[in-house]
C-alpha cells in the first residue's frame, strides 16, 4: 500500500474492500472527479452527460434469428416453401442447393403495454416487455462468424481492435480498483474469434476484458499452486519486496520500479476479494430461483446473469456475457427452442432485479448477436428447417438508462430478409451505445498506428430514435 | 507509370527519383512555409496589380477565401456537407455559396458578413459555444488556432466569395508567392481529384522520401555515431559514463541473444584486464556469431510481418509449412544475409529461382496474414482481403508505410495516391497462394518429426467414429424406408455394392447415387435420423480429419509459398491447397482502382506499379506478364537508393538495441508518423548499411562499440537530465528495459539448466496453462484440438520462438506481457505493467516449476547454503550477493522452511482425456464427447515438489521471489 501514489486510491481499495456488494461503491465513485490521463482504472467523468453509468452486455453468439424472436413475419406463412433465390454480394458457397422460404415456427405475442412483439417462448422475457426498446434497422458486413463477432464487438471486423467494453472503460475507468473494469463472462467454449473478441487492442493493457472462467479458476494463476499457503505466499511476497527495494536503491530513477512492485500488494488484495464477489451463496433463495439458478435449463446463464448484476454492484464498469450458439442452421424450432428457454427466465430476471434495487435506470443493457438470420434454407427443403446468416437484418434490444423503452424503432422487408426503416451499419449502433454510457466515440480516439482510432472506426451518427 | 500533369503554375514542384534528380532546396521553402499566414493579406492587391493590368485589383476577404478558406472547407467540411449528395448532414450544403450562407436546418445563415462571431459557421468552429455544437465533431480534427483566425478575418472582411473563375483568376496571380509560402507541392501518379493531386505538404513531413545523404562527420570524430548524438546534445547536458562491465554484459547478450550470458562469460569479461574498446567489440564479435544471435533477430522480424503457425478466422487452420520461413529468418539473419537479398527473397523468390527449395520457402512472408477461405464466405471478398493485407503489408515492412490509408481514397495526409495502392496491389494479382512442394533442406531441423505418430492416432480415432456415424446413418435410413412406408430394395442394393467396393462414408454415397431423378421426399434426408450427440460428433470428426490435414503438412515437404497464375475458382479451402496443373484456369486479374475499396465496383484499369511519389529508377516499367511483377517490385523496393527501405531498417535497427527508434513509428514515416529526433544519425546508418553491402551485422558494430551504447542507465545529474532532455531521447545515459515475454521464459530456462538450445524444426509445445490449454474454443462448427504440450521436457523446453503460435490460442503467460497479436504488424513492443502478470509469473505452475528446477539445480552444483544462493543470484543477476543478502536470505530459507508442511504436494498432471460438452448448433441442445489427448499418454513430468527435499521445497520458494524481482526482469 505505501508503495501508491495516490490517496484517493487508497480511499477506493479501502471502500471496495470493507463494503462488498454493497451497491454504494458504484454509485459514489462514478462521480469522483476524473484523472487526466486514461491510462489506469480510475474513474472519468461523463464526457456527455447521460443516465446510464455502466453496461450488460447480452452477446448471443452465433446469430440469433430476428424472424424467429422479435420480428415476426406473417408473410412468410404464404411464401413458405416456395423457392428463393439469393443474389448480389452475399452469393456464397452458402447458396448451393435449392432454397426455400419457411415461416416460423413460432407463434407470436405482443407483449406489454406497449404491444412488443415477442415469440411467445419468451415467457418471462414478455413481462418486462415495457422496458425494452427494440432496434430492427441495423446492418453489418460480414456473413462470417468470427469477422461479424469482431465487428460487433470491436468494430472492426479483422480482430485486433479494442472492444467497446475497453472503449468504455478507457473512457469512464472503473470504480473497484480491485477488480478489472471490463469483466467478460464467456461460456464453457469461447467463440469464434476466440478471446480478441473482448481485446484491448491497441489501448493500454489495463483495458483488456478479463473473462471470468466459468468453471475452474475465475482469473487465470490468481491462487498460487495447491499447498501454498496464504502465509507463506506473503512471507515470499516480502522477500519480493525486500529484493525490489534494495534494488530500487540503486536504480532511484527507473519509475517502473515502483510501479511494479505496487502491482505485487494490488494482485495479493486482489486474490481475497474476488473469489467474495464471485461467491453467489450470499444471494436468498428467492433470488435463486427468480434467476433460475439450480434449475435446468436456465442454471447456467441464469449464474452469469445474477453474476453480472453482482459485478456492477461491486463496481465494474462493463460486463460482457456470452450465450450460444445461437447458429441454428437447421431444426430451428428444437434448436432456438432450447436456446430461448435456457436465457429467458435468466434475462428477465436481470431486468426486474436491477429495477428493484434501482440499478436499471443507471445501467444499460444491451440484447443482440453478431447477426440475424435468413427467411430462407437450402438444407432440407423444409422437413426440419433452420436458416443461414444474414447481415442485412437483425433483432437487437436494449434497456435501462436512458433508452426509449417501450418502443420498437425501424423495420425489415415484408420477408425479413433486409432493414429497410431507420436503416443504420453497425457503427451507428456503437456510437448510439457509447452516447448513452455518456461518450462521444468523437472524442473517445486513441492516436494509433499514425491515425487517431475509435470504436465506429471513421466515425458514425447517434441513432437518436433508440434514446429517451 | 503515368504522371498526370501538373498546372505548371505551382512552384516549386518536388520530383524525387532515385539517384538521379537533384534534391531541391526545401529547407529554404521550409523556413517560409512552416510560418502561419495570418499576416495582412492586403499586400496581394499590390502584387497583383503589378503583376497583371486585365485583372479586377483583388480584395483581402476574397484572397483569404481562395487561399485559406475553401481549402478548409473542402478538408474539415464537405465530408459531410456537401461531397456526398444523398448524405448532407443538417441539410448544409457547404460548397456552393447560396447554400452555404443560408444555412442548415436550423434556419439561421451560416455567415453573417462582417459579424464572425453571429456567425454559427465560425461558432461552431471555435468549439466553445454555448448554441452550436462544435465542428467538425472529431476532437483530433479540431480547426487549428491559426485556420480559425483566417475564418474570423475572412467574415470580419465581409465574407466575400468569389466565383470559380474569378477565384481560379485569384490563384493564378498569387500562385507563385503563395506557393512559397504554404508549402510545396509534390509529383505523384495523380489522386482521384485535382485538388489532391495539387495539394501542399509541409516540407519537413517529406523528410522520408528525400535521398539519403550521408553526413560528413567532423574531422576529429572518433566514433561516428557518438558524434552525430553529440551534435544533437542540448547545450550543458552532460552524459552519463560508461556502464560497468558486469551490466554491460548483460545489455549486450540479451540484446544480441535474447538470453542472459553465463556467470562464467561474465566473470572473464569482467576480470579482462584490456581496455573496454577491446573486449567489447571481442564480445560484440562472439555475440554475433552465436546462432541465438539469428533467433533473436527474427524474434523481431516475426513481430514485424505478424508470424503465426494457423490462420486464425473462423477455422484456425494450421499452417503446416510456416515453421520452414521462421527458421529460414533466423538462417538468413545468421548468415548475415544483405539485407537487399533478404527482401527479395522474401517478396519475389520464385521469380529469382523457382527450383531452389528455400527461395519457395522465403515466400511464407506474403502469407504471414489471418486468412482462410470458407464455404460461408464469398470468395471474392476473400481473395481481396489477401491483396489488401499483402498491399499494406509490403508498405509497412518494408517502407514503413501504411498503405491501407490509401485503399478508399487518395491518403489524407500523405503523397500516397489511390492510383498508388492499386498499382502496388496490382504487382500480385497473379500471385497465387499455396503449399508448394520445396525438398528438405540439409540445414533443416527434422528432429521431432516422430511427433507426428499422435497425429495418427488421432485420425484414427475419427476415423473409427466416422465408421460407427455411418452405419448408424444406414440403420436409420432403414428405418426411415419403414416410417414412410417406400421400397428400400434398391437402397439395400446400393448400400450393399459400395460396401462390397471398400467405401467409406457409405450412407451419403448412397445418398447421392439414389437421389439422381427421385423426388426429395424418395430418399432419406441428409443425416436422417439423427440425435444432437450424433449430429455433434459428426461435426466433431468432419472438421477434426480437415484440420489434421493441415497440421500433417508440419511433417511433409512442403512450404508456405505462392506461385504466379489465374486465380483459381476455388468456393472453399478445407485442405492444403497444391499448386494447379494448369495456371491459366480461373480468372486473370487485371489492376484497377476499386471505389471505395469494395471489389464489386472495380473502376480505372492500373499497370502494376510503385509508390510513384519517389519516382522511379526501374529501368522498365514493372511487367504485367503473369511472371514477373513481384521481382521486378522487389528490386525496387531493394534498391539501394530508396530511401525509405533503407531508412526504415536503419531505424528498426536502432530500436532492436535502445528500445527506442530514431523515427518514432517504425511502420509510419508519413506525416502522422513522429519525425526522427536524429534524422542525421538516420541517414548515416541508412547509407553505411548500403556501403557495407547490405550487412546489418555491420551495423550492429557501429552501433554497439559506440559510447551512447555503452552508457550506463544511471546518470550523474538526474535533475538535469529531466530539464534538459524532458522527452528522454537525447542519449545522454541509458534506458533500461523490460524482458520481453519471451525473454522472461527462455532465460528461466537458461539459468534452471533446462533449456534446450536446438534450433529450428516443427514448431514445439511448452506446458501452458492447464485451464487455457483444455479449454474448449470454438471454430467452425466445432472445437480445436486441445493444447497438448511435447511428452518430453527436452522437446518442450525450446526457445520460445520456436513454440507453435496459433492465432486463436495465445500463451497466455506471453499475452499478459505484452505479446504483440498476430494480426496486426508490431511495430515495437510494449511493456505494460498490469496486475495479471503478477499471476503469470508469481502463481503459475510455470513459474513454480521453474523455481524448483533452479533450486535444485544451485543446490545441487555448490556445497552448503550459501554457496547455493551466491549461484542462484550469478545465474539470475549476473553478480554475488552481498554479505546482507545472503544473510537475509538465508534467514528467509529457515522460515519457509518451518513453515512447509513434510510431504509436498505435486503438481497438477497432465490430463489424459477431456470431456467437451456444448450446445449443438443444429438441435440447440448438450452433447457431448471425450477427447483422448494421445500425446499426454506419454507425457514426463518436470522435477516435482514431492522429488526433492524439503530444503530443496523451501529454497524454491526464494528463487521464485529472485524471478520475480525486478532486477531479473529488467536490463539496464
Amino acid at each position: 500500500m505505501n508503495h501508491l501514489q495516490s490517496s484517493r486510491r487508497d480511499v477506493l481499495y479501502g471502500l471496495g474492500a470493507s463494503l462488498g456488494s454493497v451497491a454504494f461503491t458504484a454509485m459514489m465513485a462514478d462521480e469522483l472527479a476524473a484523472s487526466e490521463t486514461p491510462n489506469d482504472l480510475q474513474p472519468r467523468p461523463q464526457q456527455i452527460p447521460a443516465r446510464a453509468k455502466r453496461c450488460i452486455f447480452l452477446m448471443m453468439e452465433g446469430g440469433p434469428s430476428h424472424i424467429d424472436t422479435f420480428d415476426p413475419k406473417p408473410k412468410l406463412e404464404q411464401l413458405h416453401l416456395k423457392e428463393f433465390n439469393r443474389s448480389g454480394k452475399q452469393k456464397s458457397a452458402m447458396e448451393s442447393g435449392k432454397r426455400y422460404f419457411v415461416q416460423s415456427p413460432f407463434r407470436f405475442i405482443k407483449a406489454g403495454d406497449c404491444g412488443a412483439d415477442m415469440a411467445e417462448n419468451w415467457e418471462r422475457l414478455a413481462s418486462v416487455a415495457d422496458e425494452l426498446c427494440f432496434y430492427r434497422g441495423c446492418q453489418v458486413d460480414s456473413v462470417n462468424h468470427p469477422t461479424a463477432m469482431y465487428q460487433m464487438n470491436c468494430g472492426n471486423r479483422f480482430g485486433g481492435d479494442p472492444a467497446m467494453g475497453a472503449w468504455v472503460t478507457y473512457g469512464l475507468g472503473s470504480v473497484n480498483q480491485d477488480l478489472p473494469g471490463f469483466v467478460v463472462l464467456p461460456a464453457v467454449s469461447y467463440p469464434q474469434g476466440g478471446s480478441a473478441n473482448w481485446s484491448n487492442g491497441y489501448l493500454p493493457a489495463q483495458f483488456q476484458g478479463t473473462a471470468l472462467r466459468p468453471t475452474g479458476s475465475p482469473i487465470l494463476d490468481l491462487n498460487p499452486p495447491a499447498g501454498v499457503s496464504r502465509s507463506r505466499q506473503r512471507l515470499n511476497l516480502d522477500l519480493v519486496a525486500e529484493l525490489n527495494q534494495r534494488h530500487a536503491a540503486k536504480h532511484p530513477t527507473h519509475g517502473d520500479l515502483s510501479a511494479r512492485m505496487a502491482n505485487y500488494e494490488l494482485a495479493f488484495r486482489m486474490q481475497m476479494q474476488v473469489p467474495s464477489v464471485l461467491d453467489i451463496a450470499d444471494e436468498d433463495q428467492k433470488t435463486l430461483s427468480l434467476y433460475g439458478v439450480n434449475q435446468k435449463p436456465t442454471d447456467q446463464f441464469g449464474r452469469k446473469c445474477l453474476l453480472a448484476r453482482k459485478l456492477i454492484e461491486n463496481g465494474v464498469r462493463f460486463v460482457q456475457l456470452y450465450h450460444g450458439s445461437w447458429d441454428s442452421h437447421d431444426y430451428i424450432q428444437r434448436a432456438h427452442g432450447s436456446l430461448v428457454s435456457a436465457v429467458d427466465q435468466p434475462i428477465a430476471a436481470l431486468i426486474s432485479d436491477l429495477k428493484a434495487r434501482g440499478l436499471l435506470e443507471s445501467t444499460l443493457v444491451v440484447w443482440c448477436g453478431e447477426f440475424g438470420r435468413s427467411p430462407d434454407n437450402g438444407v432440407r427443403g423444409g422437413t426440419a428447417y433452420g436458416r443461414d446468416h444474414n447481415p442485412n437484418a437483425m433483432s437487437i434490444w436494449m434497456a435501462g438508462g436512458g433508452v426509449k423503452a417501450g418502443h420498437t424503432i425501424g423495420a425489415t422487408d415484408e420477408t425479413g430478409a433486409e432493414a429497410v426503416e431507420n436503416v443504420h451499419h453497425v457503427r451507428d449502433l456503437h456510437v448510439t451505445l457509447l452516447r448513452l454510457l455518456g461518450l462521444d466515440d468523437n472524442k473517445l480516439t486513441f492516436y494509433h498506428a499514425g491515425r487517431f482510432k475509435q470504436l465506429s472506426q471513421f466515425g458514425g451518427k447517434v441513432i437518436e430514435e433508440l434514446i429517451a | 507509370m503515368k504522371q498526370l500533369s501538373i498546372p505548371s503554375f505551382i512552384a516549386p514542384r518536388v520530383l524525387l527519383a532515385f539517384g538521379g534528380v537533384q534534391q531541391l532546396a526545401i529547407t529554404v521553402v521550409a523556413l517560409l512555409a512552416g510560418t502561419v499566414v495570418t499576416a495582412d493579406e492586403r499586400s496581394d492587391l499590390h502584387d497583383s496589380s503589378s503583376s497583371s493590368a486585365d485583372i479586377q485589383p483583388i480584395g483581402e476577404s476574397e484572397s483569404i477565401f481562395v487561399r485559406h478558406i475553401e481549402p478548409l472547407l473542402r478538408t474539415k467540411c464537405f465530408g459531410c456537407h456537401g461531397a456526398d449528395q444523398d448524405a448532407i448532414e443538417g441539410e448544409l450544403d457547404l460548397r456552393i455559396k447560396q447554400s452555404a450562407f443560408a444555412g442548415g436546418e436550423s434556419g439561421e445563415t451560416a455567415i453573417v458578413p462582417g459579424h464572425p462571431e453571429r456567425s454559427p459557421l465560425y461558432l461552431v468552429m471555435t468549439r466553445t459555444s454555448d448554441d452550436w455544437s462544435a465542428m467538425p465533431p472529431k476532437e483530433a480534427e479540431a480547426v487549428s488556432a491559426d485556420k480559425l483566425s483566417n475564418v474570423h478575418r475572412w467574415i470580419a472582411t465581409g465574407a466575400v466569395w468569389p466565383t470559380t473563375s474569378r477565384a481560379d483568376e485569384i490563384k493564378r496571380v498569387n500562385a507563385e508567392r503563395w506557393s512559397a509560402e504554404d508549402g510545396i507541392t509534390i509529383a505523384t501518379s495523380g489522386g482521384l481529384d485535382d485538388a489532391w493531386t495539387n495539394r501542399r505538404y509541409k516540407p519537413e513531413l517529406l523528410w522520408a522520401y528525400q535521398p539519403v545523404e550521408k553526413p560528413v562527420i567532423g574531422p576529429n570524430a572518433i566514433q561516428p555515431i557518438d558524434w552525430l548524438i553529440q551534435q544533437a546534445m542540448p547545450p550543458g547536458l552532460q552524459h552519463a559514463g560508461p556502464a560497468d562491465r558486469r551490466t554491460f554484459i548483460r545489455r549486450a547478450s540479451f540484446d544480441l541473444t535474447g538470453l542472459p550470458p553465463t556467470p562464467e562469460r561474465t566473470e572473464a569479461f569482467v576480470a579482462d584486464q584490456r581496455d573496454d574498446d577491446v573486449v567489447i567489440a571481442e564480445l560484440v564479435e562472439q555475440l554475433l556469431a552465436s546462432k541465438h544471435y539469428g533467433e533473436r533477430m527474427a524474434q523481431h522480424w516475426l513481430d514485424v510481418v505478424r508470424y503465426a503457425d494457423s490462420s486464425g478466422l473462423a477455422n484456425d487452420f494450421h499452417r503446416g509449412g510456416a515453421w520452414r520461413y521462421r527458421d529460414y529468418v533466423i538462417r538468413s539473419f545468421n548468415d548475415d544475409k544483405p539485407y537487399n537479398e533478404f527482401i527479395v527473397e522474401q517478396i519475389a523468390g520464385d521469380e529469382l529461382d523457382p527450383d531452389d527449395p528455400e527461395m519457395l520457402i522465403a515466400l511464407g512472408y506474403l502469407r504471414m496474414g489471418p486468412w482462410e477461405l470458407t464455404g460461408m464466405e464469398v470468395a471474392k471478398v476473400a481473395r481481396q482481403r489477401f491483396l489488401d493485407d499483402v498491399t499494406n503489408s509490403v508498405g509497412e515492412t518494408f517502407l514503413a508505410h501504411s498503405l491501407q490509408c490509401a485503399k478508399c481514397h487518395d491518403h489524407k495526409f500523405d503523397p500516397v495516391p489511390t492510383r498508388d495502392y492499386y498499382s502496388i496491389q496490382a504487382v500480385f494479382q497473379t500471385t497465387q497462394l499455396a503449399e508448394r512442394r520445396a525438398e528438405r533442406l540439409d540445414c533443416e531441423n527434422t528432429d521431432g518429426f516422430d511427433q507426428q505418430a499422435y497425429l495418427k492416432l488421432r485420425r484414427a480415432e475419427y476415423e473409427r467414429l466416422s465408421q460407427e456415424l455411418d452405419d448408424a446413418l444406414l440403420a436409420n435410413a432403414l428405418a426411415w424406408y419403414r416410417e414412410q412406408g417406400l421400397d428400400d430394395s434398391h437402397w439395400k442394393q446400393i448400400v450393399q455394392q459400395l460396401q462390397q467396393q471398400g467405401k467409406t462414408s457409405v450412407f451419403n454415397a448412397a445418398r447421392n447415387q439414389i437421389k439422381k431423378g427421385l423426388a426429395e421426399d424418395q430418399y432419406p434426408p441428409k443425416l436422417v435420423g439423427f440425435t444432437p450427440q450424433q449430429f455433434g460428433l459428426e461435426r466433431v470428426t468432419r472438421k477434426g480429419l480437415q484440420a489434421l490435414a493441415f497440421e500433417d503438412d508440419s511433417f511433409k515437404p512442403f512450404a508456405l509459398s505462392v506461385y504466379g497464375g489465374h486465380t483459381p475458382s476455388v468456393k472453399s479451402i478445407s485442405s492444403p491447397f497444391r499448386i494447379p496443373v494448369d495456371l491459366t484456369n480461373g480468372e486473370l486479374e487485371r489492376g484497377q482502382i476499386l471505389t471505395g475499396g469494395d471489389p464489386f465496383s472495380p473502376g480505372q484499369t492500373v499497370q502494376p506499379g510503385v509508390l510513384s511519389v519517389l519516382g522511379s529508377s526501374l529501368e522498365a516499367p514493372i511487367p504485367d506478364s503473369i511472371s514477373g511483377r513481384r521481382l521486378a517490385f522487389a528490386q525496387w523496393i531493394a534498391d539501394e537508393n530508396n530511401p525509405l527501405t533503407t531508412r526504415t531498417i536503419a531505424n528498426r535497427i536502432w530500436m532492436w538495441h535502445f528500445g527506442n527508434p530514431i523515427a518514432g513509428n517504425p511502420n509510419n514515416f508519413g506525416s502522422t508518423g513522429k519525425l526522427p529526433t536524429h534524422p542525421k544519425l538516420l541517414d548515416y546508418i541508412a547509407a553505411t548499411l548500403v556501403e557495407n553491402d547490405w550487412s546489418i551485422k555491420s551495423i550492429h558494430r557501429l552501433i554497439m562499440t559506440s559510447h551512447a551504447y555503452r552508457r550506463s542507465s544511471i546518470h550523474p545529474d538526474p535533475e538535469q537530465l529531466e530539464k534538459l532532455d524532458p522527452a528522454g531521447d537525447r542519449y545522454a545515459v541509458f534506458l533500461p528495459r523490460r524482458l520481453t515475454a519471451e525473454e522472461i521464459r527462455d532465460s528461466m530456462l537458461a539459468i534452471t539448466g533446462e533449456l534446450n538450445p536446438a534450433m529450428g524444426g516443427v514448431p514445439c509445445r511448452p506446458e501452458i496453462n492447464l485451464e487455457v490449454a483444455l479449454q474448449p474454443r470454438q471454430i467452425m462448427g466445432t472445437f480445436a484440438a486441445a493444447w497438448q504440450p511435447n511428452p518430453l521436457p527436452k522437446d518442450r523446453h525450446r526457445r520460445s520462438i520456436y513454440a507453435c503460435r496459433l492465432r486463436g490460442l495465445a500463451d497466455p503467460a506471453h499475452e499478459v506481457f505484452n505479446l504483440p497479436g498476430p494480426d496486426f504488424s508490431s511495430e515495437k513492443r510494449d511493456a505494460s505493467n498490469v496486475t495479471p502478470q503478477v499471476f503469470a509469473l508469481f502463481n503459475s505452475e510455470r513459474s513454480h516449476h521453474r523455481a524448483l528446477a533452479f533450486a535444485n539445480r544451485c543446490i545441487q552444483e555448490t556445497q552448503d547454503d550459501a554457496q547455493a544462493i551466491a549461484r542462484c543470484f550469478e545465474l539470475a543477476y549476473g553478480r554475488l550477493p552481498s554479505e546482507t543478502e545472503t544473510r537475509l536470505l538465508l534467514e528467509h530459507w529457515q522460515t519457509v522452511e518451518q513453515l512447509l508442511p513434510e510431504d509436498a504436494i505435486a503438481f497438477k498432471q497432465q490430463p489424459t482425456e477431456i470431456l467437451r460438452e456444448a450446445v449443438e448448433e443444429n438441435t440447440g441442445e448438450q452433447f457431448s464427447f471425450v477427447e483422448t489427448l494421445h500425446a499426454n499418454r506419454d507425457f514426463v513430468a518436470d522435477l516435482q515438489p514431492t522429488q526433492v527435499d524439503r530444503h530443496t521445497r523451501a529454497f524454491a520458494d526464494l528463487c521464485l521471489a529472485i524471478l520475480n524481482s525486478n532486477e531479473f526482469i529488467y536490463v539496464y
